[in-house]
């Protein structure tokens, strides 16, 4: 995008500028947390439910370090994923025939999920502070931080409906994204939604190593953030010229 | 919807008018409204019926009967606080459309944010923890009573005893509906939301005793701080409603 010379200091401009390096957080801190996840060393494959806690608190004490880089790194980047969503109720409040409701719904629900989201990441860190802990305490803490990673849908499923909504509902002549955006996020939704399972499954698909919680999931949140980044950035673009900032 | 709006023939479709802002229209206000009583009735229905956390088991019990809650309820702990984890969304949307009429008041955006701010992060203390401590004693029946009894603690203490994210949101509507000149709620219903403090200041008491009125389970501590919350939701639905009825359906997006 090319931001035109006269158009360099106006607050317009700044408020594209500020949306685009809100955008840009996600694929560099998405790279980053992709490091993390390719790092922890019960993700491939996920950590049986099953274990019994002797052989929880072993994986705890043989993968220390591990852990503790992995979670650590989630700890410190995973909420500058919160950046991308921010950019998503900028252009809800964008949409000119609907009364921004949706947005404002949007952006609870985001912030609710951001709580879970941070909270995960310290039940593997407290399990691997002292590994030489009663197994069975061990075991507790490990079973805390993948329900609280996994199960906790519930706002993104929120936040994707309602995503979807206001693009069905922003049917003036200048919607602010295209409707497909509307019914991916839907589709998002309803991948995600059946995940939650693994806060009461320990087998199957749906248990927390299951295909549909873990890979299904995952997989879900994943590319929606990689595809709302293209479509982010398209949308973006096209602000900038009808506010006359770039070319 | 978008048939009717990219076939009309008004020449003024398609051209923006800067001075006067696109209509809203207030139907996607009322299909978030709707969701605000499917909410709480899913809520009620799960932590009455089938969690069994309202009204609360009792904290002077033996470790042995708090691992016996455990396993009598699994269940429908498992089904209620799954379903809870699920929809646990809808707390945001409810709490957004409150922010969404604040922010139509007189009174500047600040309450409006305070209150979205303090709603968004309580809902974890306020009913995510419990969901979770209850399901993770659940998940494994045969995990050290110990574990389970302080599982029971943690469940119900951050349930009953969170406090301060639920104070400062009342703080502020009730604020925000003081000054409103726009009467989007009534003014009386700003001193509803200051019962509702005084509630949550006389709750700190959960956290020291474990029989009585002053407990998690006592007169003060759960029954008066639920009968004045219901009485507080069921305003705050009335009144959403009211104000959905009142908005004009040309009033443009908010700001």
């Amino acid at each position: 995008m090319q931001i035109l010379a006269e158009a360099q200091d106006l607050p317009k401009t700044a408020n594209i500028k500020t949306q685009l390096i809100s955008l840009w957080t996600a694929p560099v801190f998405g790279v980053v947390l992709l490091v993390a996840f390719l790092a922890f060393p019960g993700f491939f494959p996920p950590m049986s439910p099953e274990m019994t806690a002797e052989q929880v608190a072993k994986f705890y004490s043989d993968h220390t370090a591990m852990i503790r880089f992995s979670m650590v790194t989630f700890n410190l980047c995973g909420i500058m994923l919160l950046p991308i969503f921010m950019v998503i109720v900028v252009q809800m409040k964008r949409m000119a025939t609907q009364s921004h409701v949706f947005a404002y719904c949007y952006l609870t629900a985001a912030v609710t999920g951001a709580t879970l989201f941070a909270l995960a990441d310290i039940f593997y860190l407290v399990a691997a502070f002292r590994p030489a802990r009663n197994p069975e305490l061990i075991e507790l803490l490990n079973d805390m931080g993948w329900m609280i990673f996994i199960a906790p849908v519930g706002a993104a499923v929120a936040m994707n409906l309602l995503l979807g909504l206001a693009i069905y509902f922003d049917d003036g002549p200048n919607p602010v994204f295209q409707r497909w955006v509307g019914h991916y996020a839907v589709g998002t939704a309803l991948a995600m939604a059946p995940a939650v399972g693994a806060a009461v499954f320990t087998t199957g698909p749906l248990a927390w190593n299951g295909v549909i919680s873990f890979w299904l999931r995952n997989g879900a949140f994943t590319l929606f953030v990689i595809v709302m980044f293209f479509v982010l950035r398209n949308v973006l673009h096209r602000q900038a010229i009808d506010e006359g900032v770039a070319r | 919807m978008s048939s009717t709006v990219s076939t009309d023939p008004s020449p003024t479709a398609g051209t923006v008018d800067p001075a006067r802002p696109p209509r809203a229209g207030k139907r996607d206000v009322w299909l978030v409204f709707w969701i605000v009583p499917a909410f709480y009735t899913a809520f009620g229905v799960i932590f009455f019926a089938l969690a069994r956390v309202m009204p609360p088991p009792r904290p002077d019990v033996t470790v042995d009967q708090m691992v016996h809650f455990f396993h009598a309820h699994a269940l429908t702990i498992k089904i209620g606080f799954g379903v809870l984890v699920l929809i646990v969304g809808g707390a945001g949307i409810s709490n957004g459309i409150v922010v969404y009429h604040m922010k139509r008041m007189t009174v500047g955006s600040v309450m409006a944010y305070i209150y979205l701010g303090s709603m968004s992060v309580g809902a974890l203390p306020g009913c995510l923890l419990v969901a979770f401590s209850f399901l993770t004693a659940v998940y494994r029946p045969g995990r050290d009573p110990q574990i389970l009894a302080m599982l029971y603690d943690l469940g119900l203490l951050s349930y009953v005893g969170s406090l301060g994210c639920f104070s400062t949101a009342y703080f502020a509507f009730a604020v925000a509906i003081l000054y409103d000149k726009n009467e989007i709620f009534p003014k009386w219903l700003a001193y509803v939301n200051v019962w509702q403090i005084v509630t949550e200041i006389l709750t700190v008491a959960v956290f020291v005793s474990k029989a009585g009125p002053f407990a998690w389970n006592g007169a003060n501590s759960f029954w008066l701080g639920t009968v004045i919350f219901g009485v507080w939701l069921v305003c705050v639905i009335v009144f959403l409603k009211k104000a959905n009825e009142l908005q004009p359906a040309d009033e443009p997006p908010l700001d």
